[in-house]
């Protein structure tokens, strides 16, 4: 029949399973093997000349699975895992190969799965999924091993189509490989050298004429930190280790050298900077000075190797410590090395030179120098000191009555301190006071001299911290480009920690600056801490600990750490006993009750509880008469038509309770109204008892309005873009679903209409009623046709108060800038400019000041050079006064034109990715290269000849623009807030 | 077939909801249980109950069909909390459905313990799997399928289901490389693999494209999209008032959806042709094809479009739609829900006769990739890999 495989054939797949000192957890390696689901597959275990008994398992797993298991030993210990699989692949007999760690698993298909598309594509090596399992983490941590490259099964001719696998994946046994291409190129491991695997998968990915990866996860690596014999990884650390790795890299060099991989090159170099680098200079700072000069040795000179471009690849901090280092600059490679390990920090003063931030004040006459260490883009200089994180090095650090420490000797309290400590050590302070100093980095002089500096230490809990201690800071004291600062702590009188809940305390120093806050963590990781323990008195017990000792975290933070001095025997007895109770019943039931009382309070502040509040509770209480809650942009402005209306109403000092919705901080938001923060529960009980809500967006969608409230939906723009129901992902939605969008949509009692266009977008693609349209304009509008009508009877443009508030001269005409929303702005939604600030603050800046304004979702930073030329104006509030005060609108495809128009000033359309827009994304309403009522240019050099010429080709626009404001803004008169305010409160009492 | 012989033959078995409920999963299993007759294998079709809707699935069946329940199996949902748990009547009610899952599985036991080694279960939905999972399987090789998108599913109960009951399975078989991918990736099954449907027929007359007719074949049912055509052909409509846009199809949305046609002004351009049991010649009447489904599998309605030489625009709302169609060679594709693009694509081919001629061809040509013979030795090729 041919139907069961023939076992008596050449297996499909072997399996190379390496062995040394590991014979409980051999068994179950091999076990994953035997147990696939692919059933041709056989085992070949070797043994690197193991002590214990692995090599009698593996005997006797290959008794046990005659013709599928077989064992082999090496006469003596390689060292290393390369000479093993070496062996094993000359035992191999399948027509595939695999390699597999005795500590290890294969996932059950990963054999069948492999083979399928080895198969399939006739590939050389087919690759999966390796999955990191932390399994003495309690969680059982999973780390997927570069999930992006299995995101999809992908098949390459050749690894240069995907330089990402070649420098990311370097594993070799996540994969199959043929066996016969291991032979023809007579792959094989380097023997006596760490990161064999590195070497082996770079010839291998170069020699193989087609790769296949798939998405399948097929490679369990188990990972045990807590380790007594830590692995290779774990013990970077060691300078041989990285002399092996510099070595191995050298070599790959070569062989890309040798084919003129030039790409693949690159991409190395990349990854080298961004990864393998910043693995060991993490680690400087914790060591000594000889084992910094003898690394700096080795990687400067094979930092010289990497290509230029590789540096502008990478995030600026890694180019500035890769540069720093290359140097040999210690001053300034460990505070760049701190922000290395602490992203958001700011280790250095920082320089500006010539409107651009450069990391330190060296090395700018040399031109690469220059371009790496510009950290211009960081924006260090749009923030305030309350949004910095500062760096504060430790410089003084002394138990009262003894000596400040300066010892040569470290021991075991560096890195997060994994050994216990603390035992048998002498030196404990007796008064139990320490005396600490340290300095506070001074960036760009954002703490000005003469400032009034106040400041205190923090000491909280790391986890679960109930309460905080704090002692005062008694010398700040300001020396350029830094603060320094002394202070004392009496731990032994003041800090009480509960014991046993709250092991780790972390020390903040919380420093005032004319009031306002920052925080910083005291770097100790370049300072020599006493090794003295303090006593302390936790307040459940001492029967586990008594003592504090100063610890320096991963972060090279200063923290402390709950020990044990006196009767330390008993108390480790003790302590056991609290852990075995605390993961134990009694322990399971106060966790679980704790996390029950968590997940309570959860619920109790959740949106769905406030909903059921709002409608259960609010929504029963009588509504209030003459209350109106306003709201612009979802809370994030006090700004356009409520903003208007708002003000009509206070103008004809009609008498109404005005509630103000805030999302984020109250700043910018009108004093005399009640302000209160979007969500919060006086938010929604305003709501629920309002008689009028009036908002240009959207309250939150889940709430009912009640039939008594009156809804004017103001609206922020007439559409280009495709809306509502005119929407694809509006559409796609299921009935149910389009239906309760439809229920939020009819909670508008009045929708404002400025022109016909909007009744043909909006109106229909919101499927409004034709009753609840009003006619009237925009009340933000209404401004704007005042100020056309001022200039016009005046003959001249008058600039408001905004003019000298932002600095600008008499003499230079305003343009303003507003592009609209952008998705892609990466982190913290950063919008890049399609344009060069200095390009234009050069070319046009004589003549010209730009006012950029970002969506209000997006941010831009913008160079000191450009200070005064070029002024982000994208956190005010009200883009009204922005446009009354320009001379001519730049934008893209932002709704603001359509107001702009009525201001009759140049428009210049700045449409360089229109099709990508108006195409790809959800599409238009009108073709705007058609009807723009001003230039469209598509290139940032045809900008700036349409600025050049922006007076002379004024006139020619006139009747497009005059035809513009026809069409989409009708009923715009100037009347849209006065109306409204006649309409709906004309009978309301007057003060 | 010429493969007859270089196969074993084995003991095929099809499990599904019923054996001849409305919908194209029946479609196809009897379409390869006649195949798989015809090589030579022994095939049973299972269905666990009776349908609610019946398709005809005629009575000369060259392969015997069974069903296992004489009556539907009581429905009744999981408990849930406290109130679900002390709920007496929904807990005989389903302890009366385990008990007779028990009974029911224990038929199919006896059915696949009389199979010859080799054998293959091949589960055809998610359902039915419920009830091979609790037969004796053990020397059976068992195949279970999704006959939709990965996306459709996710967004649906079955998830859950496919994840938990075709956890085991020795392949879950998707109907595309990309629907395979994301079932492992996102959905974590890493046994799923992918083989696509077979094209139903291939007419032997090609439409001659010469009627100014746009065709929908569908049933009227949200997940067809009628309402999205409509939108699409009111802004096509204007631009070719000589064009008529044919609906074939019958549904519970037919009231809303011609009041909805009347609404947009499109009543003298659109006809509502009903039912077909004529779908070639409901093809060679029309010029282009048109689909604006808002989720599919492998939609059989394109190949059979494609077969019969008419170039299909098509919303992207599935791997199966860019598996089938070429965008831009043999037809043209709109991102899933975007009206304006598909009307932008319909315009396209219906003001040039030359591109749909030449898509409407190599569209002919290019579906043959799905012929049974094609898909026949995939299957094959499946069943020797799985016995490895």
């Amino acid at each position: 029949m041919g139907l069961i495989a023939d076992r008596e054939r050449d297996p499909d797949v072997s399996v190379v399973v390496i062995v040394y000192n590991d014979e409980a957890r051999l068994r179950a390696a091999v076990r994953s093997v035997l147990d696939q689901t692919l059933r041709g597959v056989e085992v070949v275990i070797v043994d690197d000349c193991s002590t214990d008994g692995s090599y009698e398992v593996a005997q006797w797993l290959a008794a046990e699975n005659p013709g599928r298991v077989r064992a082999f030993q090496l006469p003596e210990n390689s060292g290393g895992c390369g000479e093993p699989r070496n062996v094993g692949i000359g035992h191999t007999r399948g027509r595939y190969v695999m390699f597999l760690d005795s500590d290890d698993v294969l996932e059950r298909n990963a054999c069948r799965n492999l083979l399928e598309a080895a198969e399939r594509d006739g590939s050389d090596i087919v690759s999966g999924l390796c999955v990191r399992l932390h399994l003495d983490r309690r969680n059982q941590k999973r780390v997927e091993w570069y999930p992006w490259l299995y995101a999809r099964t992908q098949v390459l001719d050749s690894v240069t189509e995907l330089p990402d696998l070649f420098v990311w994946d370097t594993l070799s046994t996540n994969k199959m490989y043929r066996r016969g291409f291991l032979m023809e190129n007579q792959l094989r491991f380097l023997k006596g050298m760490f990161y064999e695997d590195l070497m082996f998968i770079a010839e291998a990915y170069l020699a193989a004429e087609r790769i296949t990866l798939i998405p399948n996860q097929v490679y369990f690596w188990h990972v045990y930190e807590k380790a007594a014999a830590k692995s290779i990884s774990n013990r970077r650390h060691e300078m041989t280790n990285f002399v092996h790795r510099m070595e191995i890299h050298r070599r790959i060099d070569a062989l890309l050298a040798e084919r003129g991989l030039t790409e693949l090159k690159l991409a190395k170099d990349v990854k080298f900077l961004k990864h393998d680098l910043v693995l060991h200079l993490r680690d400087l700072p914790f060591r000594d000075d000889s084992y910094r000069q003898e690394f700096a040795g080795i990687a400067r000179d094979y930092l010289t190797s990497l290509a230029p471009e590789a540096y502008d690849e990478v995030q600026s901090i890694q180019a500035v410590c890769a540069y720093l280092l290359r140097e040999n600059d210690w001053d300034n490679l460990l505070p760049a090395v701190d922000t290395l390990t602490n992203r958001d920090k700011i280790s250095a003063p920082l320089v500006e030179r010539d409107g651009h931030v450069y990391w330190c004040a060296e090395h700018l006459d040399d031109p690469f120098g220059r371009h790496v260490l510009d950290v211009t883009d960081l924006g260090h200089h749009t923030r305030t000191v309350d949004r910095m994180f500062l760096r504060n090095t430790l410089t003084g650090y002394a138990e009262r009555g003894g000596t400040a420490h300066g010892g040569t000797t470290r021991g075991g309290t560096g890195r997060g301190g994994t050994g216990r400590g603390g035992t048998g050590r002498g030196g404990t302070g007796r008064g139990g006071t320490v005396r600490l100093a340290g300095r506070i980095v001074n960036p760009l002089g954002v703490i000005p001299e003469g400032a009034r500096l106040t400041g205190h230490l923090e000491f909280r809990a790391r986890r679960r911290s109930l309460q905080s201690f704090r002692f005062p800071v008694a010398v700040l004291r300001h020396e350029g480009d830094s603060v320094s600062w002394e202070a004392e702590a009496d731990l032994a009188g003041k800090l009480r920690p509960l014991g046993i809940v709250d092991e780790v305390w972390d020390v903040r120093l919380k420093l005032d600056v004319d009031g306002v806050r920052t925080t910083t963590r005291l770097t100790a990781s370049e300072h020599d801490l006493a090794e003295g323990l303090l006593p302390v008195r936790p307040r459940l017990t001492r029967m586990v600990a008594d003592h504090v000792e100063p610890v320096v975290s991963q972060r090279g933070h200063l923290a402390f750490r709950l020990v044990a001095r006196d009767r330390v025997e008993d108390k480790e007895r003790v302590r056991e006993l609290v852990v075995r109770g605390i993961h134990g019943r009694p322990g399971k039931l106060a966790k679980s009750g704790f996390q029950r009382a968590k997940k309570l309070r959860k619920k109790l502040t959740s949106g769905e509880t406030k909903i059921r509040v709002y409608g259960e509770v609010f929504s029963r209480l009588p509504v209030k008469k003459g209350l109106v809650v306003f709201e612009s942009q979802l809370g994030k402005q006090y700004s356009d038509s409520p903003k208007a209306i708002y003000e009509e109403m206070l103008r004809q000092g009609l008498r109404f309770e005005a509630v103000w919705s805030y999302a984020g901080s109250p700043e910018g938001f009108p004093a005399e109204a009640t302000l209160v923060r979007r969500w919060s529960l006086p938010y929604l009980r305003a709501l629920a008892q309002a008689e009028f809500w009036i908002d240009n967006q959207s309250y939150p969608l889940k709430l009912t309005k009640r039939p008594e409230t009156t809804y004017i939906q103001t609206w922020h723009g007439s559409a280009l873009k495709r809306m509502g129901f005119d929407e694809a992902a509006w559409k796609l939605k299921s009935k149910a679903r389009q239906q309760e969008q439809q229920r939020v949509l009819n909670r508008f009692d009045r929708f404002l209409i400025r022109s016909e266009h909007d009744v043909r977008t909006l109106a229909k693609a919101f499927r409004l009623q034709e009753r609840t349209l009003l006619r009237v304009g925009y009340p933000r509008n209404d401004a704007l046709v005042h100020a056309r009508e001022r200039e016009a009877a005046a003959g001249r443009r008058a600039r408001g108060p905004l003019a000298a508030e932002l600095g600008i001269p008499e003499d230079k005409q305003v343009l303003l800038y507003a592009p609209t929303f952008r998705k892609h702005g990466g982190r913290n939604q950063r919008f890049e400019l399609p344009f060069d600030v200095e390009r234009f603050a050069a070319e046009l800046g004589d003549r010209y000041v730009l006012l950029v304004r970002a969506h209000y979702l997006n941010h831009v930073v913008l160079p000191p050079s450009v200070r005064g030329t070029v002024i982000d104006v994208s956190a005010r509030h009200d883009v009204n006064p922005l446009m009354e005060l320009s001379d001519a609108l730049i934008t893209d495809y932002s709704s603001v034109m359509f107001d702009y128009a009525l201001l009759d000033r140049p428009l210049l359309f700045f449409a360089y990715d229109y099709e990508e827009y108006a195409h790809e994304g959800r599409g238009t309403y009108f073709d705007l290269l058609e009807r723009a009522p001003g230039p469209v240019v598509r290139t940032e050099d045809e900008l700036y000849g349409a600025l050049d010429s922006l007076a002379e080709d004024d006139a020619k626009y006139q009747p497009e623009r005059e035809r513009f404001v026809a069409e989409f803004g009708e009923y715009d008169k100037g009347t849209a807030a006065r109306s409204i305010v006649e309409q709906f409160f004309s009978h309301w009492s007057r003060s | 077939m010429s493969a007859r012989t270089e196969h074993p033959q084995r003991d095929v078995f099809f499990v599904s909801n019923s054996v001849n409920e409305l919908g194209g999963v029946t479609s196809w299993s009897h379409q390869m249980a006649r195949l798989f007759t015809e090589q030579g294998h022994r095939v049973h079709v299972i269905g666990i109950t009776e349908p609610a809707e019946p398709q005809d699935i005629g009575t000369d069946l060259p392969y015997p069909t069974t069903t296992l329940y004489d009556e539907h199996p009581p429905r009744v949902g999981p408990a849930r909390g406290i109130k679900g748990r002390l709920n007496i009547a929904e807990r005989r009610l389903r302890a009366a459905r385990t008990a007779g899952m028990h009974e029911q599985a224990a038929k199919l036991t006896a059915l696949f313990r009389r199979a010859r080694p080799g054998a293959v279960v091949i589960v055809t939905q998610v359902w039915a799997m419920e009830w091979v999972t609790l037969a004796d399987t053990a020397g059976l090789t068992v195949i279970g399928m999704s006959h939709e998108s990965y996306a459709y599913t996710r967004a649906s109960s079955r998830y859950g289901r496919v994840r938990r009951f075709y956890k085991d399975v020795d392949r879950m078989l998707a109907l595309t490389r990309e629907d395979a991918d994301l079932w492992i990736r996102k959905g974590g099954m890493d046994n799923a693999s992918y083989l696509p449907n077979p094209l139903p027929f291939m007419p032997e007359v090609p439409s001659p494209r010469t009627g100014k007719v746009v065709t929908s074949i569908g049933r009227l049912h949200d997940q067809k999209g009628i309402d999205m055509l409509l939108d699409t052909w009111a802004e096509v409509a204007p631009l070719h008032p000589d064009w008529t846009l044919r609906i074939y199809g019958s549904g519970e949305d037919e009231e809303m959806l011609k009041a909805q046609c009347t609404a947009l002004g499109l009543d003298g351009s659109v006809e509502w042709m009903g039912r077909t049991g004529d779908v070639p010649g409901a093809l060679r009447g029309g010029s282009v094809f048109v689909q604006s489904s808002r989720g599919e599998g492998f939609p059989l309605a394109l190949m059979e479009a494609m077969a019969a030489a008419v170039p299909c625009a098509a919303f992207d709302c599935a791997p199966g739609v860019h598996e089938i169609v070429h965008d831009g060679e043999d037809g043209l594709l709109a991102g899933l829900g975007n009206t304006g693009e598909l009307a932008r694509k319909l315009d396209l081919l219906m003001s040039d006769k030359e591109l749909r001629d030449k898509m409407g061809e190599l569209a002919r040509q290019n579906v043959q990739r799905y012929t049974t013979g094609e898909i026949v030795r995939r299957w094959e090729e499946l069943f020797a890999f799985l016995d490895r």
